[in-house]
Protein backbone atom coordinates (compact mmCIF):
# COMPACT_ATOMS: atom_id res chain seq x y z
CA UNK A 1 0.00 0.00 0.00
CA UNK A 2 1.46 3.34 -1.09
CA UNK A 3 1.84 6.06 2.02
CA UNK A 4 -0.11 8.05 -0.26
CA UNK A 5 -3.63 5.90 0.50
CA UNK A 6 -3.14 7.33 3.90
CA UNK A 7 -4.10 10.81 3.39
CA UNK A 8 -7.48 9.60 1.88
CA UNK A 9 -8.42 8.20 5.34
CA UNK A 10 -9.16 11.98 7.10
CA UNK A 11 -11.04 12.49 4.03
CA UNK A 12 -12.92 9.68 4.76
CA UNK A 13 -13.22 10.48 7.83
CA UNK A 14 -14.94 13.79 7.36
CA UNK A 15 -17.13 12.54 4.39
CA UNK A 16 -18.68 10.28 7.01
CA UNK A 17 -18.95 12.84 9.70
CA UNK A 18 -20.89 14.91 7.43
CA UNK A 19 -23.15 12.40 6.24
CA UNK A 20 -23.74 10.99 9.91
CA UNK A 21 -24.32 14.76 10.53
CA UNK A 22 -26.97 14.96 7.52
CA UNK A 23 -28.62 11.67 8.75
CA UNK A 24 -29.39 12.95 12.23
CA UNK A 25 -29.89 16.74 11.19
CA UNK A 26 -33.58 16.44 12.39
CA UNK A 27 -31.83 15.72 16.11
CA UNK A 28 -29.99 19.07 16.70
CA UNK A 29 -32.04 21.01 13.83
CA UNK A 30 -33.28 23.44 16.55
CA UNK A 31 -30.08 24.60 17.94
CA UNK A 32 -26.79 26.54 17.16
CA UNK A 33 -25.31 23.08 16.48
CA UNK A 34 -27.10 22.87 13.36
CA UNK A 35 -24.24 25.34 11.93
CA UNK A 36 -21.94 22.32 12.08
CA UNK A 37 -23.99 20.34 9.33
CA UNK A 38 -22.23 23.32 6.92
CA UNK A 39 -19.57 22.96 8.57
CA UNK A 40 -18.46 19.69 8.17
CA UNK A 41 -19.25 19.70 4.53
CA UNK A 42 -17.22 22.73 3.86
CA UNK A 43 -14.21 21.14 5.47
CA UNK A 44 -14.71 18.12 3.64
CA UNK A 45 -15.30 20.19 0.18
CA UNK A 46 -11.47 22.12 0.90
CA UNK A 47 -9.91 18.70 2.29
CA UNK A 48 -11.23 17.31 -1.57
CA UNK A 49 -10.03 20.45 -3.06
CA UNK A 50 -7.27 20.34 -1.06
CA UNK A 51 -6.22 17.01 -2.38
CA UNK A 52 -6.63 17.16 -5.81
CA UNK A 53 -5.05 20.67 -6.24
CA UNK A 54 -1.79 18.54 -4.60
CA UNK A 55 -2.48 15.01 -5.90
CA UNK A 56 -3.65 15.29 -9.28
CA UNK A 57 -2.25 18.52 -10.04
CA UNK A 58 0.64 18.20 -8.40
CA UNK A 59 0.32 22.39 -7.74
CA UNK A 60 0.68 24.01 -4.26
CA UNK A 61 -2.05 23.31 -1.75
CA UNK A 62 -1.11 25.16 1.20
CA UNK A 63 -2.85 28.71 0.73
CA UNK A 64 -6.26 26.47 0.85
CA UNK A 65 -5.29 25.15 4.26
CA UNK A 66 -4.10 28.45 5.57
CA UNK A 67 -7.59 29.95 3.69
CA UNK A 68 -9.48 27.28 5.41
CA UNK A 69 -7.58 27.45 9.17
CA UNK A 70 -8.63 31.12 9.64
CA UNK A 71 -12.32 30.37 8.45
CA UNK A 72 -12.77 27.37 10.35
CA UNK A 73 -11.66 29.31 13.48
CA UNK A 74 -13.67 31.95 12.92
CA UNK A 75 -16.38 29.42 12.73
CA UNK A 76 -15.81 28.22 16.14
CA UNK A 77 -15.41 31.80 17.52
CA UNK A 78 -18.80 32.53 16.26
CA UNK A 79 -20.32 29.06 17.44
CA UNK A 80 -18.70 29.49 20.86
CA UNK A 81 -20.33 33.46 20.89
CA UNK A 82 -23.41 32.14 19.99
CA UNK A 83 -23.85 29.50 23.07
CA UNK A 84 -22.00 30.98 25.58
CA UNK A 85 -24.43 33.51 26.94
CA UNK A 86 -21.96 35.04 30.19
CA UNK A 87 -21.39 38.57 29.05
CA UNK A 88 -17.45 38.30 30.47
CA UNK A 89 -17.19 35.16 28.13
CA UNK A 90 -18.59 36.95 25.23
CA UNK A 91 -16.75 39.93 25.97
CA UNK A 92 -13.22 37.60 25.50
CA UNK A 93 -14.36 35.78 22.62
CA UNK A 94 -14.72 39.19 21.39
CA UNK A 95 -11.02 40.13 22.17
CA UNK A 96 -9.82 36.60 21.12
CA UNK A 97 -11.46 37.09 17.71
CA UNK A 98 -9.89 40.65 17.21
CA UNK A 99 -6.38 39.12 18.70
CA UNK A 100 -6.98 36.15 16.11
CA UNK A 101 -7.65 38.55 12.75
CA UNK A 102 -4.75 40.29 13.84
CA UNK A 103 -2.53 37.37 13.91
CA UNK A 104 -4.08 36.04 10.45
CA UNK A 105 -3.47 39.34 8.95
CA UNK A 106 0.08 39.39 9.68
CA UNK A 107 0.90 36.23 8.65
CA UNK A 108 -0.81 36.99 5.80
CA UNK A 109 1.55 40.07 5.11
CA UNK A 110 4.57 38.16 6.23
CA UNK A 111 4.57 34.68 6.51
CA UNK A 112 5.26 32.56 3.42
CA UNK A 113 2.23 31.18 1.68
CA UNK A 114 3.78 28.12 0.59
CA UNK A 115 3.80 26.97 4.46
CA UNK A 116 1.14 26.30 6.94
CA UNK A 117 0.65 30.05 8.89
CA UNK A 118 1.81 28.28 12.20
CA UNK A 119 1.16 31.33 14.40
CA UNK A 120 -2.30 31.64 12.99
CA UNK A 121 -3.02 27.99 14.18
CA UNK A 122 -1.45 28.07 17.50
CA UNK A 123 -3.12 31.50 18.41
CA UNK A 124 -6.29 29.92 17.13
CA UNK A 125 -5.97 26.79 18.90
CA UNK A 126 -5.32 27.95 22.20
CA UNK A 127 -8.16 30.43 22.23
CA UNK A 128 -10.31 27.23 21.22
CA UNK A 129 -8.90 25.51 24.15
CA UNK A 130 -9.98 28.06 26.52
CA UNK A 131 -13.34 28.57 25.06
CA UNK A 132 -13.87 24.81 25.69
CA UNK A 133 -12.95 25.34 29.48
CA UNK A 134 -15.52 28.32 29.09
CA UNK A 135 -18.28 26.04 27.36
CA UNK A 136 -17.74 22.69 29.99
CA UNK A 137 -17.29 25.30 33.20
CA UNK A 138 -21.12 26.66 31.72
CA UNK A 139 -22.70 22.94 31.98
CA UNK A 140 -21.17 21.93 34.85
CA UNK A 141 -22.83 25.02 36.14
CA UNK A 142 -26.41 24.06 35.23
CA UNK A 143 -28.86 20.90 35.79
CA UNK A 144 -27.29 19.48 32.05
CA UNK A 145 -24.51 18.29 33.70
CA UNK A 146 -26.70 15.30 34.14
CA UNK A 147 -27.55 14.64 30.72
CA UNK A 148 -24.32 15.79 29.63
CA UNK A 149 -23.93 12.59 27.38
CA UNK A 150 -27.23 13.54 25.43
CA UNK A 151 -26.14 17.07 24.00
CA UNK A 152 -23.75 17.65 20.95
CA UNK A 153 -22.39 20.77 21.72
CA UNK A 154 -20.53 18.60 25.07
CA UNK A 155 -19.34 16.08 22.25
CA UNK A 156 -18.27 19.09 20.27
CA UNK A 157 -16.17 20.65 23.16
CA UNK A 158 -14.58 17.28 24.20
CA UNK A 159 -13.75 17.25 19.91
CA UNK A 160 -12.43 19.98 19.80
CA UNK A 161 -10.37 20.15 23.51
CA UNK A 162 -8.84 16.60 22.61
CA UNK A 163 -7.98 17.54 18.80
CA UNK A 164 -6.32 20.68 19.77
CA UNK A 165 -4.29 19.34 23.47
CA UNK A 166 -2.84 16.75 21.06
CA UNK A 167 -2.13 19.43 17.96
CA UNK A 168 -0.79 22.23 20.49
CA UNK A 169 2.29 19.96 21.93
CA UNK A 170 2.96 18.46 18.30
CA UNK A 171 3.79 21.67 16.47
CA UNK A 172 5.75 22.88 19.56
CA UNK A 173 7.75 19.21 19.65
CA UNK A 174 7.98 19.11 15.39
CA UNK A 175 10.45 22.16 15.75
CA UNK A 176 12.92 20.52 18.21
CA UNK A 177 12.52 17.00 16.90
CA UNK A 178 12.71 15.94 13.30
CA UNK A 179 9.73 14.12 12.52
CA UNK A 180 9.39 12.19 9.04
CA UNK A 181 6.59 12.07 7.16
CA UNK A 182 5.21 8.75 7.62
CA UNK A 183 5.39 9.20 11.41
CA UNK A 184 3.80 12.49 11.16
CA UNK A 185 1.08 11.51 9.60
CA UNK A 186 0.20 8.63 11.94
CA UNK A 187 -0.05 10.83 14.66
CA UNK A 188 -2.07 13.30 12.83
CA UNK A 189 -4.38 10.19 11.54
CA UNK A 190 -4.89 9.95 15.08
CA UNK A 191 -6.11 13.02 16.05
CA UNK A 192 -8.21 12.91 13.14
CA UNK A 193 -9.94 9.75 14.43
CA UNK A 194 -10.51 11.10 17.78
CA UNK A 195 -11.85 14.31 16.55
CA UNK A 196 -14.19 12.90 14.11
CA UNK A 197 -14.96 10.32 16.30
CA UNK A 198 -16.21 12.35 19.05
CA UNK A 199 -18.42 14.19 16.73
CA UNK A 200 -19.67 10.93 15.47
CA UNK A 201 -20.59 10.42 18.67
CA UNK A 202 -21.97 12.88 19.71
CA UNK A 203 -24.71 12.94 16.54
CA UNK A 204 -25.70 9.80 17.21
CA UNK A 205 -26.36 10.05 20.86
CA UNK A 206 -27.17 13.12 20.90
CA UNK A 207 -31.34 13.79 21.90
CA UNK A 208 -33.46 16.43 20.16
CA UNK A 209 -35.14 17.34 23.64
CA UNK A 210 -31.74 18.31 24.60
CA UNK A 211 -30.68 20.19 21.87
CA UNK A 212 -32.91 23.42 22.34
CA UNK A 213 -30.89 25.86 22.94
CA UNK B 1 13.11 4.97 9.10
CA UNK B 2 16.11 5.06 10.63
CA UNK B 3 16.64 4.89 14.50
CA UNK B 4 16.81 8.77 15.22
CA UNK B 5 13.66 9.56 13.56
CA UNK B 6 11.58 6.74 15.51
CA UNK B 7 12.87 7.58 18.59
CA UNK B 8 11.54 11.23 18.15
CA UNK B 9 7.98 9.76 17.32
CA UNK B 10 8.13 8.04 19.99
CA UNK B 11 8.77 10.57 22.24
CA UNK B 12 6.09 12.95 20.95
CA UNK B 13 3.54 10.38 20.16
CA UNK B 14 3.85 9.50 23.84
CA UNK B 15 3.18 12.98 24.91
CA UNK B 16 0.56 13.43 23.06
CA UNK B 17 -1.18 10.30 24.04
CA UNK B 18 -0.76 11.02 27.91
CA UNK B 19 -1.59 14.44 27.66
CA UNK B 20 -4.99 13.33 25.87
CA UNK B 21 -5.62 10.44 28.16
CA UNK B 22 -5.00 12.58 31.01
CA UNK B 23 -7.37 15.45 29.54
CA UNK B 24 -9.83 12.44 29.02
CA UNK B 25 -9.87 11.02 32.83
CA UNK B 26 -9.42 14.75 34.19
CA UNK B 27 -12.72 15.90 32.41
CA UNK B 28 -14.28 12.44 33.11
CA UNK B 29 -13.53 12.61 36.80
CA UNK B 30 -15.08 16.24 37.18
CA UNK B 31 -17.94 15.72 35.09
CA UNK B 32 -18.53 12.73 37.07
CA UNK B 33 -18.27 14.64 40.45
CA UNK B 34 -20.72 17.18 39.96
CA UNK B 35 -23.02 14.92 38.61
CA UNK B 36 -23.05 13.15 41.67
CA UNK B 37 -22.99 16.26 43.80
CA UNK B 38 -25.75 17.55 41.92
CA UNK B 39 -27.95 14.59 42.19
CA UNK B 40 -27.29 13.94 45.79
CA UNK B 41 -28.85 17.58 46.09
CA UNK B 42 -31.46 16.57 44.31
CA UNK B 43 -32.20 13.73 46.49
CA UNK B 44 -31.89 15.87 49.14
CA UNK B 45 -34.22 19.02 47.90
CA UNK B 46 -36.45 15.47 47.22
CA UNK B 47 -36.63 14.14 50.55
CA UNK B 48 -36.92 17.98 52.36
CA UNK B 49 -40.44 18.21 50.58
CA UNK B 50 -41.93 14.85 51.54
CA UNK B 51 -40.39 15.83 55.05
CA UNK B 52 -42.23 19.11 55.01
CA UNK B 53 -45.42 17.58 53.14
CA UNK B 54 -45.99 14.97 56.52
CA UNK B 55 -45.10 17.66 58.72
CA UNK B 56 -48.08 19.83 57.06
CA UNK B 57 -50.50 16.55 57.53
CA UNK B 58 -49.71 15.94 60.86
CA UNK B 59 -50.32 19.92 61.12
CA UNK B 60 -53.29 19.75 59.98
CA UNK B 61 -54.48 16.73 61.57
CA UNK B 62 -53.88 18.63 65.30
CA UNK B 63 -55.66 21.73 63.76
CA UNK B 64 -58.78 19.66 62.77
CA UNK B 65 -58.49 17.85 66.42
CA UNK B 66 -57.93 21.13 68.17
CA UNK B 67 -61.35 22.14 66.43
CA UNK B 68 -63.03 19.37 67.59
CA UNK B 69 -62.51 20.22 71.22
CA UNK B 70 -63.50 23.43 70.34
CA UNK B 71 -66.32 22.41 68.75
CA UNK B 72 -67.38 19.64 71.00
CA UNK B 73 -66.77 22.48 74.11
CA UNK B 74 -68.36 25.49 72.62
CA UNK B 75 -71.00 24.56 70.36
CA UNK B 76 -72.32 20.64 71.41
CA UNK B 77 -71.39 20.86 74.81
CA UNK B 78 -73.82 24.57 74.71
CA UNK B 79 -76.57 22.56 73.49
CA UNK B 80 -76.36 19.86 75.51
CA UNK B 81 -76.14 21.87 78.53
CA UNK B 82 -79.11 23.67 77.71
CA UNK B 83 -80.85 20.79 76.72
CA UNK B 84 -79.81 19.53 80.49
CA UNK B 85 -81.48 22.61 81.98
CA UNK B 86 -84.35 22.52 79.60
CA UNK B 87 -85.47 18.85 81.11
CA UNK B 88 -84.58 19.75 84.27
CA UNK B 89 -86.96 22.49 84.63
CA UNK B 90 -89.89 20.23 82.57
CA UNK B 91 -91.31 18.66 85.57
CA UNK B 92 -93.58 21.54 86.09
CA UNK B 93 -93.86 22.67 82.58
CA UNK B 94 -94.19 19.99 80.23
CA UNK B 95 -93.55 22.07 77.18
CA UNK B 96 -89.95 22.36 77.88
CA UNK B 97 -89.79 18.77 76.47
CA UNK B 98 -90.94 20.28 73.25
CA UNK B 99 -87.59 22.78 73.43
CA UNK B 100 -85.58 20.25 74.87
CA UNK B 101 -86.43 18.08 71.96
CA UNK B 102 -85.54 20.93 69.27
CA UNK B 103 -81.70 21.74 71.18
CA UNK B 104 -81.00 18.73 71.46
CA UNK B 105 -82.33 17.96 67.54
CA UNK B 106 -80.09 21.04 66.63
CA UNK B 107 -77.63 19.25 68.67
CA UNK B 108 -77.43 15.96 66.77
CA UNK B 109 -77.36 18.50 63.15
CA UNK B 110 -73.96 20.00 64.39
CA UNK B 111 -72.80 16.60 65.42
CA UNK B 112 -73.54 15.22 61.97
CA UNK B 113 -71.67 18.46 60.22
CA UNK B 114 -68.62 17.55 62.55
CA UNK B 115 -68.30 14.35 61.96
CA UNK B 116 -68.97 14.86 58.02
CA UNK B 117 -65.89 17.51 58.38
CA UNK B 118 -63.70 15.26 60.22
CA UNK B 119 -64.13 12.05 58.32
CA UNK B 120 -60.68 11.36 56.28
CA UNK B 121 -62.13 9.71 53.24
CA UNK B 122 -64.26 13.33 52.92
CA UNK B 123 -61.17 15.30 53.57
CA UNK B 124 -58.85 13.99 51.43
CA UNK B 125 -61.75 14.00 48.46
CA UNK B 126 -62.18 17.31 48.98
CA UNK B 127 -61.16 20.47 46.54
CA UNK B 128 -58.83 23.25 47.47
CA UNK B 129 -62.24 25.05 47.28
CA UNK B 130 -63.85 22.74 49.04
CA UNK B 131 -61.62 22.74 51.92
CA UNK B 132 -61.77 26.46 52.42
CA UNK B 133 -65.67 26.44 51.83
CA UNK B 134 -65.97 24.07 55.07
CA UNK B 135 -63.50 26.43 57.10
CA UNK B 136 -65.52 29.39 56.29
CA UNK B 137 -68.84 27.65 57.35
CA UNK B 138 -67.03 26.80 60.33
CA UNK B 139 -65.68 30.00 61.32
CA UNK B 140 -69.38 31.22 60.48
CA UNK B 141 -71.31 28.66 62.31
CA UNK B 142 -68.67 29.13 65.38
CA UNK B 143 -69.25 32.88 65.17
CA UNK B 144 -65.73 33.38 65.33
CA UNK B 145 -66.40 35.95 62.92
CA UNK B 146 -67.24 36.51 59.28
CA UNK B 147 -65.95 34.89 56.52
CA UNK B 148 -66.37 35.04 53.10
CA UNK B 149 -65.08 32.83 50.06
CA UNK B 150 -65.50 33.55 46.52
CA UNK B 151 -64.00 32.08 43.46
CA UNK B 152 -63.56 31.59 39.61
CA UNK B 153 -63.05 28.12 39.47
CA UNK B 154 -63.70 25.51 42.08
CA UNK B 155 -61.98 22.50 40.72
CA UNK B 156 -58.14 23.17 39.10
CA UNK B 157 -56.88 20.04 39.91
CA UNK B 158 -53.01 20.91 41.15
CA UNK B 159 -51.11 18.39 42.81
CA UNK B 160 -52.82 17.00 45.48
CA UNK B 161 -49.26 18.08 47.67
CA UNK B 162 -49.71 21.30 46.68
CA UNK B 163 -53.01 21.93 47.24
CA UNK B 164 -52.25 20.47 50.59
CA UNK B 165 -49.71 23.32 51.73
CA UNK B 166 -51.80 25.96 50.13
CA UNK B 167 -54.17 25.13 52.40
CA UNK B 168 -52.19 24.60 55.56
CA UNK B 169 -50.65 28.44 54.86
CA UNK B 170 -53.89 29.84 54.34
CA UNK B 171 -55.04 27.96 57.36
CA UNK B 172 -52.06 29.18 59.58
CA UNK B 173 -53.39 33.18 58.37
CA UNK B 174 -56.72 31.96 59.30
CA UNK B 175 -55.43 30.64 62.71
CA UNK B 176 -53.88 34.13 63.43
CA UNK B 177 -56.43 35.91 62.29
CA UNK B 178 -58.76 34.94 65.05
CA UNK B 179 -56.31 34.55 67.64
CA UNK B 180 -54.66 37.79 67.50
CA UNK B 181 -56.56 40.40 65.16
CA UNK B 182 -59.57 40.56 67.09
CA UNK B 183 -61.12 40.81 63.52
CA UNK B 184 -64.88 40.17 62.98
CA UNK B 185 -64.49 39.94 59.12
CA UNK B 186 -62.43 37.53 56.80
CA UNK B 187 -63.00 37.98 52.93
CA UNK B 188 -60.83 34.96 50.85
CA UNK B 189 -60.50 35.41 47.01
CA UNK B 190 -59.52 32.60 44.86
CA UNK B 191 -58.72 32.91 41.43
CA UNK B 192 -57.56 30.56 38.69
CA UNK B 193 -56.41 32.00 35.61
CA UNK B 194 -54.75 31.13 32.75
CA UNK B 195 -52.44 28.44 35.06
CA UNK B 196 -52.31 31.12 37.72
CA UNK B 197 -53.56 30.63 40.73
CA UNK B 198 -54.18 33.51 42.83
CA UNK B 199 -55.23 33.48 46.72
CA UNK B 200 -56.17 36.78 47.96
CA UNK B 201 -57.12 36.95 51.86
CA UNK B 202 -57.64 39.57 53.99
CA UNK B 203 -58.81 40.28 57.65
CA UNK B 204 -60.22 43.84 59.15
CA UNK B 205 -58.32 43.22 62.20
CA UNK B 206 -55.76 45.24 64.49
CA UNK B 207 -52.60 44.39 61.98
CA UNK B 208 -49.48 44.18 62.94
CA UNK B 209 -46.18 46.13 61.70
CA UNK B 210 -44.23 43.79 59.64
CA UNK B 211 -41.15 45.47 59.77
CA UNK B 212 -41.37 45.04 63.81
CA UNK B 213 -41.91 41.05 64.24
CA UNK B 214 -42.30 39.63 67.49
CA UNK B 215 -40.94 35.56 67.79
CA UNK B 216 -44.45 34.54 67.83
CA UNK B 217 -45.59 36.06 64.42
CA UNK B 218 -42.44 36.01 63.30
CA UNK B 219 -42.42 31.81 63.27
CA UNK B 220 -45.48 31.88 61.36
CA UNK B 221 -44.69 34.28 58.84
CA UNK B 222 -41.14 32.47 58.14
CA UNK B 223 -43.10 29.03 57.76
CA UNK B 224 -45.45 30.60 55.34
CA UNK B 225 -42.71 31.95 53.46
CA UNK B 226 -40.33 28.71 53.78
CA UNK B 227 -43.72 26.61 52.39
CA UNK B 228 -44.02 28.56 49.85
CA UNK B 229 -40.68 28.56 48.18
CA UNK B 230 -40.84 24.60 48.65
CA UNK B 231 -43.95 24.65 46.41
CA UNK B 232 -42.59 27.58 44.13
CA UNK B 233 -44.80 30.09 44.85
CA UNK B 234 -44.76 33.67 46.07
CA UNK B 235 -46.48 34.46 49.47
CA UNK B 236 -46.47 37.78 50.49
CA UNK B 237 -48.00 38.88 53.72
CA UNK B 238 -48.96 42.85 54.14
CA UNK B 239 -49.83 44.46 57.21
CA UNK B 240 -50.06 48.24 58.83
CA UNK B 241 -51.08 48.54 62.32
CA UNK B 242 -54.46 49.25 62.45
CA UNK B 243 -55.43 48.30 58.91
CA UNK B 244 -55.97 45.01 59.12
CA UNK B 245 -53.53 42.18 57.62
CA UNK B 246 -53.70 40.94 54.15
CA UNK B 247 -52.11 37.28 52.66
CA UNK B 248 -51.37 37.10 48.68
CA UNK B 249 -50.09 33.46 47.31
CA UNK B 250 -49.72 33.63 43.70
CA UNK B 251 -48.81 29.83 42.40
CA UNK B 252 -47.92 29.04 38.30
CA UNK B 253 -49.37 25.74 38.06
CA UNK B 254 -46.36 23.82 35.55
CA UNK B 255 -47.73 22.08 32.56
CA UNK B 256 -46.02 18.66 32.39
Amino acid sequence: MKIAYLFFIPLFLELLAAIVATITYRKYSGSNEKYFLYFLWYTFLIEITGTLIGYAFEADNYWVYNGFIISSFLFYFYWYYSILKRKRFRQTIVIFTATFLLVATYSLIYEDWSAYHSYTFLTGASFVLVLTVFHFYKLLNSDEVLIVKHKLSFWISTALLLFYMGMIPLMFLTVYADLNDISYLIIILSMNLILYGCYIIGFLWTKKEYNRF
Amino acid sequence: MDEKGVQSFLIIFSVIAFLLALTVILLFAIFQKRKNKLLREQQDAENRYREEIIETQIEIKEETLRNISWELHDNIGQLLTLSKIQLQNADDKPERIQEASETIGQCLEELRSLSKLINPDTFSNLSLVEALQLEMERFNRMKYLKASLSFSEADFALDNKVELIIFRMLQEFFTNTIKHSKADVLKVNVDFKEGVLKIDASDNGIGFDTEVKNADSGIGLMNIKNRATLIGADAEILSKEGEGTHFKLTYKKNEL
